[in-house]
């Protein structure tokens, strides 16, 4: 089954009270953060809690990712250590602008895997953050098996640019089709930035909106009031679902009838669009549309 | 979950950002203290909505924008004043604040020690003054009369001694506290000895040391910059509170005996506070009556220290001998010999 | 263990920990909660148990809780404690 990540929560790693109740707002993915939202004072106590937290029983049955520093600062193999010793499914690059800079970090996590034994290996997700990163977004999406997908971040790129964030978003406009492009030629998931206004419910929407229209498998967040609005959005209509269940009966009945074909008001139903319509299921019963017995 | 807010932490040197704090302070309706050594702020994006201070061993000045209660604002400030005191080795504190406020600060290990017209609260976070009072206890007295001074001696002069040796004739035992904070012109060590042997002769008298809680930088910060005229009455009116009720009543005090302050406006009004304040008998220990005697002359002027310091200045010797006693005029001269 | 540290936060869920080196070879805790008095011996063993985990005595713990989860607690004592030491933790060790 694909892995669903419309929401990836970030927690700031010194945020003791988030990272214990994130898991409590069900986001696909909980991204621990040990990277900018730590003061340099507390890099150190928060890696430590990020460790602990990531072995914790709540956080068993939620996708936890961690933002790490970056492997040139003094931090991040310490960060890196932690981390993977605590069980993180995913590392999120902090910055990056070539190929190298997964390699690096993909050849840090082996070393550590080696050395305690782990065998499940540690997913990568890369954050394009410049001018630099948009440009080899398709090398770096297809440069290792463990990227399970790339993601705008757009604070610093906007800053790359020379130029802002607006609400309308038109400047992000390029690095959204590369980035989605690079990711989908390389079959991994594509995410988009952090929406900046806490408080722009409306603004919010209409970015979500957007994205998930492009195509976008999700977006990163930082309010946790924002994650069933996304859900909302991110969940299929109804008559998408009941297309899907037709195109899954038809499937199953053809399966069942030994038909090598499979056609659905007198269109061929090839294994793409059955994977499409498993898809929408399994999506609607992560927004709750429908039970699983339903299926 | 506030991606907006931000902690920053300066000393203050920084003079724009210090006068920003005392733009929030102003419409928080807080006084600025001007002893702060280091500031903390919470800002959201660029909005001041929290600040505090630390001054020596005392945390003052903690303010939370009225929008922005209830958030755990207050904590995050009291956790860095905290981080910035222990790393400067500071590990037992005070903390000035307004009552409304005790309870956050109990839960952050402070404990009360006195609060004053439902304005200000002293706390620490430590049992000292527990202790502090123990020893009290174990050091009092019987009689109908127990006296109580208390000075700063800087230095003792012929004044001083006249004052205790009145209080100890009017009382059936005399408690001499010696103010300890290290912020005047002689030190503690030898005020406090100076003492001793000017009054030698008394049998009636135990001198203590003075402690944090006897107009000390944390009960009475503005005492210590009383030149300056900036003498905050609520705080006075809190070291006599804490003065009543946290000590005198363990050692079953009667008597408290000031000098007459023809002069300093500041002291005068303390000495004026001071009746107010221990002799209410609606407080909640026993009241404490005030005597005021009256300073003795030399050639027509009251004697005070600060005449003696002025002396010193002149290199006025031989008026400066007539006013202090003996041991204190061979201290003095010896100081003098020492700087030549 | 050599100089005094401290790490936490007073806020809701965390916990503040100060660490002091004393003469004697014991552990010394001074524990004040917030929350119900019911998790104290709970704490007072799970401080015990780590600082035995990493070899740590001859130390006064002074605990501020503000109903922190157990792994919380552990995180900030570690914390702390290497602080005191001036080391980060030797990863190769654990596993």
């Amino acid at each position: 089954m694909m892995k669903f990540r419309r929401s990836m929560l970030f927690v700031p790693g010194a945020n003791t009270a988030m990272v214990c109740n994130a898991f409590v707002y069900k986001p696909d993915t909980v991204m621990f953060d040990l990277e900018d939202s730590v003061a340099l004072s507390e890099k150190d106590s928060a890696r430590l809690m990020v460790y602990h937290a990531l072995q914790h029983f709540t956080y068993k049955d939620i996708e936890t990712a961690v933002r790490v520093n970056p492997l040139d600062s003094v931090f991040g193999h310490l960060d890196l250590q932690a981390v993977i010793r605590g069980g993180a499914d995913i590392i999120r690059l902090p910055k990056t602008d070539t190929v190298d800079d997964v390699l690096d970090m993909q050849s840090a996590i082996e070393k550590i895997e080696k050395e305690i034994g782990r065998t499940k290996k540690t997913k990568l997700l890369a954050a394009i953050e410049s001018a630099e990163g948009v440009v080899n977004a398709v090398q770096i999406a297809r440069c290792s098996d463990r990227l399970m997908g790339i993601a705008l971040g757009a604070e610093d790129y906007v800053r790359d640019l020379r130029t802002q964030r607006t609400k309308e978003g038109t400047e992000l406009t390029a690095a959204r089709a590369q980035i989605l492009l690079a990711a989908r030629a390389a079959k991994i998931q594509a995410f988009d930035s952090v929406f900046p206004d806490v408080r722009d419910k409306e603004g919010f929407i209409r970015e979500v909106e957007h994205v998930r229209g492009l195509g976008f498998d999700g977006k990163s967040l930082v309010n946790p009031n924002q994650i069933s609005i996304l859900h909302d959005i991110y969940a299929p209509s109804e008559k998408e679902i009941d297309w899907a269940y037709e195109v899954v009966e038809a499937a199953a009945h053809a399966e069942k009838n030994g038909l090598g074909v499979v056609s659905l008001d007198g269109k061929m139903v090839d294994a793409p669009i059955i994977a499409r319509a498993e898809f929408t299921l399994e999506l609607a019963i992560a927004s709750g549309l429908i039970g699983e017995e339903d299926e | 979950m506030n991606s907006t807010i931000s902690v920053s932490e300066f000393d203050s040197g920084n003079i724009r950002r210090v006068k920003k704090v005392q733009e929030f302070l102003d419409k928080n309706e807080l006084d600025m203290s001007p002893d702060i050594e280091v500031f903390v702020t919470i800002k959201d994006e660029d909005d001041m909505i929290a600040c505090g201070g630390l001054a020596g061993k005392v945390l003052k000045c903690i303010a939370v924008d009225n929008n922005r209660r209830g958030q755990g604002l207050i904590l995050k400030v009291v956790t860095h004043l905290l981080n910035a005191a222990l790393v400067r080795d500071r590990k037992e504190l005070f903390l000035f604040s307004t009552p409304k406020n005790i309870e956050f600060f109990r839960d952050c290990g402070f404990r009360l020690i006195e609060e004053c017209d439902d304005e200000i609260i002293l706390m620490e976070n430590t049992k000292n003054l527990e202790s502090y009072q123990k020893k009290l206890t174990s050091l009092k007295k019987d009689g109908d009369v127990i006296g109580t001074i208390v000075m700063n001696a800087n230095p003792f002069t012929l004044g001083h001694r006249y004052l205790v040796e009145e209080a100890s004739k009017r009382s059936d035992w005399l408690h001499l506290f010696v103010v300890r904070e290290d912020a005047s012109e002689f030190k503690f060590a030898d005020r406090i000895e100076l003492i001793k042997k000017g009054i030698s002769n008394l049998k009636n008298v135990t001198l203590h040391e003075g402690s944090d809680y006897i107009i000390s930088k944390a009960t009475f910060p503005t005492y210590f910059i009383k030149d300056k005229g900036q003498v905050n009455e609520l705080h006075a009116k809190l070291d006599l509170n804490v003065f009543r009720n946290q000590l005198a009543s363990f050692l079953g005090i009667t008597h408290r005996f000031v000098g007459t302050e023809p002069y300093c406006k500041v002291t005068n009004n303390y000495n004026k506070n001071m009746k107010k304040i221990l002799e209410d008998p609606s407080g909640k220990t026993a009241p404490i009556e005030v005597v005021e005697i009256d300073r003795i002359e030399f050639a027509e002027q009251p004697i005070s220290a600060s005449r003696v310091r002025a002396l010193l200045k002149e290199n006025n010797y031989e008026e400066l001998e007539s006013i202090v006693p003996p041991s204190t005029y061979e201290f003095l001269m010896k100081g003098v010999q020492d700087d030549k | 263990m050599i100089n005094s540290a401290h790490a936490g936060t007073l806020e809701s869920s965390d916990v503040y920990i100060q660490i002091n080196p004393i003469e004697e070879d014991i552990v010394e805790i001074e524990l004040h909660s917030s929350v119900a008095e019911l998790y104290d011996d709970m704490i007072e063993e799970l401080i015990r148990d780590t600082l035995k985990e990493m070899g740590v005595t001859g130390i006064n713990v002074h605990v501020q809780d503000k109903g922190a989860l157990d792994f919380v607690i552990k995180a900030r004592l570690q914390a702390a404690v290497f602080r005191a030491c001036g080391t980060v933790p030797s990863w190769e060790e654990q596993s």
